[in-house]
């Protein structure tokens, strides 16, 4: 039943809700998005943009006071997942949807050896070889650089940030998945050991064949592993498209403000500029309209009431009512 | 107007029975920051740069060396006689989280090293008032909306502007900005990395700023002078643009190597320096301390430390200096 | 004067919010107004309870032992006075006690908590050292041997002591949260900014510890409640009809009530008082962590 090839990932229409005293309020509002199989796609967003609850959903992993409330999410080879429960569910998770938490520095258990807590990852999937699955675990972790039997026996304090992140990757490739979600995978990481995780996370993609998804807040990040890239904004999907074609010549209002506000080592410095107000919050994401408009220099009478539907043409999604009136693309580089 | 030379710091580990292990965290730091200007220490988490903050702001003590402000040099005062000079050097914390009491309103926080100030110059309560009001607006955010509120009610870039507004309450005259933008949204980072250096124009305060953002560095400091610290010593110095555009040690390189390119932005550089290894601590330190790591390595380098030597503006610790083009460059 | 500074007002409308705060926080949940009812009610016993019935309490020589009636909801004792009036008129020594307790406790303990964790090195161990030795001090025999030479007739006396022997653990957590405040930025930027160590200790560090110190003194009055009850049950101290632990030791040993019904009201009463004022307490604790953090208390 474990797939060998990547799989395909088509989310369709999903909302998911948070409850909170002020009612249920929507942290994901109607977001479609397909993952080619064999890609790496990059979720580029601020906080409480959604992009980590969109990460959980496609385990089915929204935790209460979270639900999902409608939408699918179709994986090649497991169908939607939305409908999967209990045992089911569990199953998936980790055989064949491999997850690096965010964090993932801290989310060993610290009384235990890694060795044992992957014996321990085994067991529950029902592993009848283990010592194979030791050996698959050295391989990937002397793949990334460690000295595999060694990691096995340590403890979570005996090693680096960055070896703790390349044991999260190795617990969620160890099992064969095929599909890998890395929820903001070099934070908290020194500048070289992140170079040297996304290289890490490249190469160890093109070699198992994974369908990757990466979650973070970092365009660079995005910008440097990605194949295809979406920006998320208030629990939307704003921009998606190829990654080059993203940070070359964005279209929507936000993504190009985020870019432009990034200080960047080629170029005038002078010409990053903030983008003016601040990103909303669960409870402040408007209900009507669009959720940008309010930092938005393109605001037009529309936006306050509509919130716009996701246009694709030429392989790139925009939502925006702006640039959905431009008859012609708008000029590349226009950030500059 | 600030002068560090020959900063030392040791931490004792807590070791076994055989006694403490002494962990060198600053070896021996010269620098200058002048007034208005800028300087910036980048390196990677442990390589000291963080220390060295505290200790400028008088937060931690130091070993060995000085540091000398407005010409007093502080080893001639005793501790509680340097808290003056050092009152005039502020930190901004790294974690606008923390840096604000919880449980005290933006209005209490100002107003209590506002009365402190109050009482120093004979000033009444309406100064006070009209001074929290100011400050507020001198870093861009709207008092009337702030003042009665707690933290935990504004964004993590309201904070960090608070943070500051307070630091600006005694009147200082260098900040020292520690990763003070890395736990903000991506979106309202450069915000407060304008307002650092609106506020170096407009009040000519000095900013000390601390990253392992190079990028950020070349926006509020782009005309002052960049610091490459590795593990307690400066390994490379000179003026920010001269050391980005034409590093020449391959601790320097390395990091610059190591920082993302924005594809469909920009190009990578022509040349790439990556580490054979990764930081240990427990490197021997002998010789080069980046010798284990570097990829050009000769025997000499693991031999005898190479002292900083200055080169002109530019000033590089390193057997083998080389310029090599390792940052992006603009896509055409 | 005709210029008002606009922010002038801030510090009232404050205290007026927090209070505000307070009550939405105990309405959040209907089990702290409950709590909030029953220390209501025996505060008001403590205060009011003596004013309303004669002194010293009428006795019914025909009604010894009485079974719980309209004119005796509780029944009455060995000497026919009604039981439900001495739980009443016994709550104010009672409460007082436990009051007295909570204030000793809270201001040693935290007194030495916050110098201990604030000062820490020689400051710190002599401090704890003491903590330590107060923390050793078994308390109940110590009770006893004392209660042979001390009558504790004054409930302030007896929370005296008992705050004494108690302020140890506060003391402990004190200095453990202080040792992880102080390093956090808003203390350090105190410090960096020149305020006074007084401002800091005062303003900085004890408003955040205040649902720790708050929670550790209302379990130290349940505590302290328990002991005082415990030391009259044991009847070392001196008869007093309508203390509650006097009425437990009575029923039992003087009525039988574990042997027979008749004075199970008289054993029950008391019992029940106990509980009930522990429960209010319990009740009221669980609101303390939202009523001291602004945020919690806001939302």
């Amino acid at each position: 039943m474990t797939r060998t090839s990547a799989p395909g990932v088509r989310v369709k229409d999903l909302t998911v809700v948070y409850k909170t005293p002020a009612g249920e309020l929507p942290a994901l509002g109607g977001v479609s998005l397909s993952l080619a199989p064999g890609t790496i796609t990059g979720i580029v967003g601020e906080s409480g943009s959604g992009k980590s609850t969109l990460a959980l959903s496609l385990l089915n992993a929204v935790q209460p006071p979270g639900r999902i409330k409608e939408g699918t999410v179709e994986i090649d080879g497991l169908g939607n997942v939305v409908e999967l429960t209990g045992e089911e569910l569990r199953r998936v998770r980790g055989r064949q949807v491999g997850y690096v938490f965010q964090a993932a520095q801290n989310s060993l258990n610290p009384l235990k050896t890694v060795g044992k807590q992957l014996l321990d990852l085994g067991r529950s999937h029902d592993f009848d070889d283990l010592p194979a699955l030791l050996k698959d675990a050295r391989a990937l972790l002397g793949r990334m650089g460690l000295d595999g039997g060694r990691v096995l026996d340590s403890y979570q304090h005996e090693l680096s940030g960055g070896m703790r992140q390349r044991v999260g990757i190795m617990f969620a490739l160890v099992l064969n998945a095929h599909l890998v979600v890395l929820d903001e995978p070099t934070t908290a990481l020194d500048m070289i050991t992140q170079a040297a995780i996304l290289k890490i996370v490249r190469d160890v993609h093109h070699e198992r064949g994974l369908t990757t998804l990466i979650i973070t807040h970092d365009m660079g990040v995005a910008a440097e592993v990605t194949d295809s890239l979406a920006v998320m904004y208030g629990g939307r999907v704003v921009e998606h498209g190829p990654t080059t074609e993203v940070l070359g010549a964005p279209r929507h209002p936000y993504t190009k403000g985020l870019i432009r506000a990034i200080p960047r080592l080629s170029g005038d410095i002078d010409e990053a500029r903030a983008l003016p107000g601040r990103p909303p919050t669960l409870g402040t994401i408007p209900k009507q309209g669009c959720v940008f408009r309010e930092r938005c220099p393109l605001r037009i009478a529309v936006c306050d009431t509509v919130d716009p539907e996701p246009v694709t043409r030429d392989a790139r999604t925009v939502a925006c009512h702006a640039v959905g009136r431009l008859a012609t693309p708008v000029v590349p580089k226009e950030y500059v | 107007m600030i002068t560090a030379s020959g900063i030392t710091k040791t931490y004792k580990q807590r070791g076994n029975m055989l006694g403490a292990r002494a962990v060198p965290a600053l070896r021996g730091v010269d620098f200058a920051i002048e007034k208005g200007g800028a300087v910036t220490f980048i390196g990677e988490s442990g390589c000291g740069k963080t220390t060295l903050g505290r200790i400028v702001a008088g937060l931690e003590s130091y070993d060995g060396g000085d540091i000398v402000i407005d010409g007093t040099p502080m080893s001639s005062l005793k501790p509680r006689h340097r808290e003056p000079f050092f009152r005039r050097i502020q930190l901004i914390h790294q974690d606008p989280y923390s840096a604000l009491n919880p449980t005290r309103t933006i209005h209490q926080t100002l107003a209590a090293p506002l009365a402190l100030r109050a009482k120093q110059t004979g000033r009444g309560k309406a100064w006070m008032e009209e001074r929290a009001r100011e400050l507020l607006a001198l870093v861009g955010i709207d008092p009337g909306y702030v003042l009665p509120r707690y933290p935990h009610q504004l964004s993590g870039g309201m904070r960090q502007r608070v943070v500051i507004a307070r630091a600006l309450t005694v009147d200082p005259e260098v900040l020292v900005a520690d990763e003070s933008v890395s736990m903000i949204d991506v979106s309202l980072r450069l915000g407060v990395l304008a307002l650092l250096k609106d506020l170096r124009e407009r009040l000519n305060v000095s900013v000390l700023f601390i990253t392992h953002d190079i990028a950020t560095a070349r926006y509020i400091g782009g005309d002052g002078e960049l610091y490459v610290i590795y593990r307690g010593q400066v390994v490379e110095s000179g003026p920010t643009e001269q050391v980005i555009s034409g590093p020449v040690h391959p601790y320097t390189q390395s990091l610059l190597s190591a920082i993302p390119v924005l594809h469909g932005v920009e190009r990578p550089g022509p040349e790439r320096v990556v580490p054979t290894e990764a930081l240990n601590e427990a490197h021997p330190d002998t010789g080069c301390l980046f010798a284990r790591r570097c990829p050009f390595r000769t025997d000499r380098c693991e031999a005898a430390l190479p002292a900083l030597v200055s080169d002109g503006a530019q000033a590089h610790a390193c057997y083998h200096p080389q310029r090599r083009n390792v940052i992006p460059v603009e896509a055409a | 004067m005709t210029v008002t500074s606009p922010v002038a007002p801030a510090p009232i409308s404050l205290r007026r919010n927090f209070w505000r705060g307070v009550g939405r926080v105990l309405r959040r949940k209907p089990s702290r107004m409950v709590g909030v009812a029953i220390v209501v009610l025996f505060v008001f016993m403590g205060i009011f309870g003596p004013l309303l019935y004669p002194n010293p309490l009428p006795r019914d020589d025909n009604a010894l032992y009485a079974s719980p009636s309209w004119a005796h909801p509780f029944g009455t004792d060995f000497e026919g006075t009604d039981v439900l009036a001495l739980v009443v008129t016994g709550t104010r020594y009672v409460l007082l006690a436990g009051l007295a307790t909570a204030v000793i406790t809270v201001a040693v303990g935290t007194l030495i908590g916050l110098l201990a964790g604030f000062h820490r090195g020689r400051w710190d161990s002599v401090l704890m050292r003491l903590t330590d030795l107060q923390l050793t001090i078994p308390g109940l025999p110590l009770l006893l041997v004392l209660s042979t030479v001390w009558k504790f007739t004054s409930p302030i006396e007896m929370g005296v002591v008992l705050g004494l022997l108690g302020w140890g653990g506060i003391a402990r957590a004190v200095r453990s949260q202080s040792l992880s405040l102080r390093e956090r930025g808003f203390i350090e930027a105190a410090k960096g900014l020149g305020l006074p160590t007084r401002h800091i200790v005062l303003r900085e560090l004890l408003p955040p510890m205040a649902p720790y110190i708050a929670m550790n003194m209302l379990i130290a009055v349940t505590g302290a409640i328990y002991a005082q009850v415990g030391l009259f049950f044991l009847g070392v101290l001196p008869f007093d009809a309508n203390n509650w632990g006097v009425m437990l030791n009575l029923s039992v040993f003087g009525g039988g009530a574990l042997s027979s019904t008749a004075a199970l009201p008289y054993l029950l009463a008391p019992l029940l008082a106990i509980l009930l004022l522990t429960l209010g307490i319990v009740l009221v604790v669980d609101a303390m962590d939202e009523i001291f953090n602004p945020r919690l208390r806001e939302e």
